[in-house]
């Protein structure tokens, strides 16, 4: 069995298939602890399975629930550094900015992508040539080498200068603790990527990560009550292992309590081929352009369902800010991107095998507690109040003369 | 403003809900404030508090059977437009409300899904500014409560020398089924979310001024019979995604179009889902199919979230009651649901109802509008959704405090 490459979206050769392959066992033997009957690596050893996606929604959790929906909106939006900071739903966004006839500049377009950082610095790693096809397929241009790897010829560089060179300025470390201890920062330094979303480049929107929290949630967790056996509850989970941090985002629960329902029912679940994060539904009818529904030209869907470009092209006079988004009698001016991943759900495919028997000792039984968690007492909400602060800092008005006020920021 | 849930709200393990059920909807009198609103309901809920013990006020020392009534109180939009009441909470600002009927009447619930009111409705009786849900184990105790209702909003003013404040502008009568079935003859609510904390994490705000308390959605469905039995049963099993005869989920269909059921299922012995040692056939499996991933079961729980405590995950839970109603025409009937659903946020129901995938663009199942393979089976003939504030000790009656 050997997984194609994300979406099926490129050719690979028979090295690099060899080499995306290898990328994605070693993530999986790295989660040994987690290795268990219900999970599978290779979906092929399921017979009579079924195919089934697991989604959750795009837009960040973080600062919604740390805070609340508006201030999420505003330090989603607030451009790379929102994207750094805040961007870890497996889902990632720019603004694409245009002036228009005033010589304003206004958003003219939304490009999200699910696309995993470790598929493109195995690329990068292994075929620079390859990765500049790539490149070009999403910008319609080709990237100089410089802008990809720093140097001139990066044939001349070894697999590892590579990666190393390639993850500073495109793909930031993604956690790897090498790189981070070669001095690859967490974002990258390079304008390419940070201008154009190639792919998603937040620490936590990893590969290791995605099979973890899957591997995680594939066992029968249960709990007694009144001396009968029942699913237990997401919190109780969590809570057994600590991780209550990320019982209230939407990805990591999502995809442990799909994952934890198949175990409990005696199922074996595995990633589908080809393994990835998809966009396996945009809601793309709440949002309309003069009273109507928007042209079906302005949802670009490529790279197989892993990149999503919504708005009008730069050869209409429309604008982003000219579509409205209606969410039950209440009709406002979409002004970014959050508005649009709150509307797309992403996630895995996963394929499914039939139901089948626990034996008792394969159960494992909780007894912590089942009410909800505090998410608005999470540790990250600190660091997400610090970002509101210096948003608020640098979109307050400001003293630049006598009798004079601007908007910063 | 925390408390303890209302009554009325069955979602505990082991609780069951009443077989009777009636909700009616309190309009104001011009002109009131919330001081005499919070009068009103005080007087009212001390009348209704002595009912649930069967003390009847034109009936002074004769007790009736209660019915094991439960009363259950919430507030939507346009109660908190009178002059002195709190701010509205923003759970129930525009965009966590239903749309108004067309004035030509008709028209969609929501932009971007698949419910519409029904042809020629111009009120939506469901928007007034309370609502009370009477559930009793008898007919007579849910009547009774609402008659009950009327005599003291009408007596009210004569007792207080105040002008009228509150008046009845509509009511709905529901019953439960025993058969865990529905009008178009399928079992329904059996994927509901389980008793307990599922429901319990699904249903209570947590972090907002009314926490403990909980938001209740109401939609009057009316549901069109003769055209769902112009479908054939194995047509209609596809736009359920259960057998119709054992309620057992579908999990693929054949070239020919043929549904085949989840392997094992009923367990062996029982005839139905419903019977015991099924348990475990309740939930839908996740299905690849397209055809069923269109169909309701799958729409309504798209992700099979358990993740209940995320309002992302969009589960509701649900507590409705069918209804049988008198009508002109053929058929000399009206019949539907009182689709009534409890969540910390109305934004769970909206979303639902709107995103591909799940309900959005479908009326009910089934291929989305606008696709030939599309159907509309429902209409609604009401819609509303309201703040249920949960019981503060030293109050007088539940959201006392919104009308200080």
């Amino acid at each position: 069995m050997s997984y194609a490459s994300p979406g099926n979206a490129d050719a690979l050769t028979p090295e690099l298939a060899t080499q995306w392959n290898q990328t994605i066992a070693e993530s999986y033997e790295g989660l040994a602890e987690f290795h268990s009957r219900f999970f599978a690596f290779d979906p092929s050893a399921i017979s009579n399975g079924v195919q089934a996606a697991v989604s959750w929604f795009g837009d960040p959790a973080e600062p919604a629930f740390c805070i609340d929906e508006d201030i999420a909106r505003k330090l989603s939006d607030w451009g790379v550094k929102g994207r750094h900071n805040l961007h870890n739903e497996y889902c990632e966004y720019r603004v694409v900015e245009r002036k228009d006839g005033t010589g304003k500049t206004r958003p003219k377009r939304v490009q999200i992508t699910t696309e995993l950082r470790e598929y493109w610095v195995c690329i990068a790693m292994h075929d620079p040539t390859f990765l500049r096809s790539m490149c070009q397929s999403i910008l319609g241009s080709s990237p100089t080498w410089e802008s990809l790897y720093g140097v001139s010829d990066p044939s001349t560089l070894s697999p590892r200068d590579r990666q190393l060179r390639f993850s500073r300025l495109i793909a930031g470390h993604g956690n790897d603790k090498e790189l981070e201890q070669s001095g690859v920062p967490a974002q990258p330094e390079g304008a390419l990527n940070r201008d154009n979303v190639l792919f998603m480049t937040h620490p936590i929107n990893g590969l290791d990560d995605l099979l973890y929290i899957v591997m995680f949630g594939a066992k029968p967790y249960a709990r007694i009550v009144d001396g009968s056996r029942r699913p237990a509850t997401k919190e109780q989970i969590f809570r057994a292992f600590g991780v209550e941090h990320l019982a209230c985002r939407h990805a990591d629960p999502t995809a442990a309590t799909a994952a934890h329902q198949q175990a409990y029912e005696g199922r074996t679940v595995a990633f589908a081929d080809p393994l990835g994060v998809y966009i396996n539904n945009f809601s793309s009818s709440v949002f309309r352009y003069q009273g109507g529904p928007i042209p079906a030209s302005w949802i670009q869907l490529s790279r197989g369902r892993q990149r999503l470009e919504f708005g009008p092209s730069d050869a209409e006079s429309a604008f982003l800010d000219d579509i409205t988004v209606v969410e039950g009698a209440n009709e406002q001016t979409l002004t970014g991107g959050f508005e649009v991943a709150k509307r797309v759900e992403v996630g895995p495919l996963l394929r499914i095998g039939p139901q089948g028997p626990v034996q008792e000792h394969e159960y494992v039984d909780l007894s912590q507690d089942t009410r909800p968690i505090k998410c608005a007492e999470a540790r990250i909400c600190q660091q997400i109040k610090r970002l509101k602060d210096e948003y608020e800092q640098s979109h307050t008005f400001a003293r630049t003369s006598p009798r004079m006020m601007e908007l910063r920021g | 403003m925390s408390g303890s849930m209302q009554e009325g709200i069955f979602f505990q393990e082991g609780a069951r809900p009443g077989k009777f059920f009636l909700i009616t909807f309190l309009a104001t009198e011009p002109g009131v404030d919330a001081a005499q609103v919070k009068r009103c309901l005080g007087s009212l809920w001390r009348t209704l508090s002595d009912l649930r013990t069967g003390l009847v006020e034109d009936l002074p020392g004769y007790p009736v059977p209660a019915g094991d009534l439960k009363v259950t109180i919430g507030y939507g939009p346009l109660a908190f437009k009178l002059s002195g009441t709190s701010a509205i909470p923003s759970e129930l600002g525009p965009s966590n409300r239903f749309l108004s009927p067309r004035t030509s009447g008709g028209g969609p619930l929501l932009n971007g899904g698949g419910l519409f009111y029904e042809d020629g409705l111009i009120k939506n009786t469901a928007t007034e500014a309370i609502a009370v849900q009477f559930i009793a184990e008898t007919q007579l105790a849910v009547l009774r409560a609402f008659v009950e209702t009327w005599k003291a909003l009408i007596d009210y003013p004569g007792k207080s020398g105040a002008p009228a404040t509150l008046y009845v502008a509509g009511h709905f009568q529901g019953f439960q089924r025993d058969d865990h079935r529905s009008w178009i003859d399928f079992h329904d609510g059996l994927s509901n979310l389980r008793s307990g904390p599922e429901r319990e994490n699904a249903i209570t705000i947590k972090e907002d001024a009314y926490r403990g308390g909980t938001y209740l959605c109401f939609l009057r469905l009316l549901v069109d019979l003769p055209r769902w039995r112009t479908l054939s049963r194995n047509e209609q099993e596809l736009v359920v995604g259960r057998d119709k005869l054992t309620g057992c989920s579908l999990t693929d269909v054949d070239a020919s179009g043929t549904a085949s059921r989840e392997a094992g299922c009923p367990f062996a012995g029982s005839s139905t889902v419903v019977d015991s040692g099924n348990d475990g056939f309740l939930e839908p499996p996740l299905v690849g199919h397209p055809v069923l991933r269109q169909s309701h079961i799958q729409r309504a729980n798209l992700q099979h979230s358990q993740n209940t405590s995320d309002p992302q995950s969009l589960r509701i839970f649900r507590q409705g009651y069918e209804f049988l109603e008198p009508s002109v025409g053929t058929p000399p009937f009206r019949l539907g649901l009182n689709f009534v659903s409890f969540q910390d946020t109305p934004r769970r129901v909206i979303r639902l109802l709107t995103r591909d995938g799940w309900l959005g663009n479908t009326n009910f199942g089934g291929a989305p509008i606008g696709e030939h393979a599309a159907m509309e089976l429902l209409k609604v003939n009401a819609g509303g959704i309201y703040l249920v504030p949960p019981v503060v000790p030293g109050e007088g009656f539940p959201g006392e405090a919104i009308f200080q």
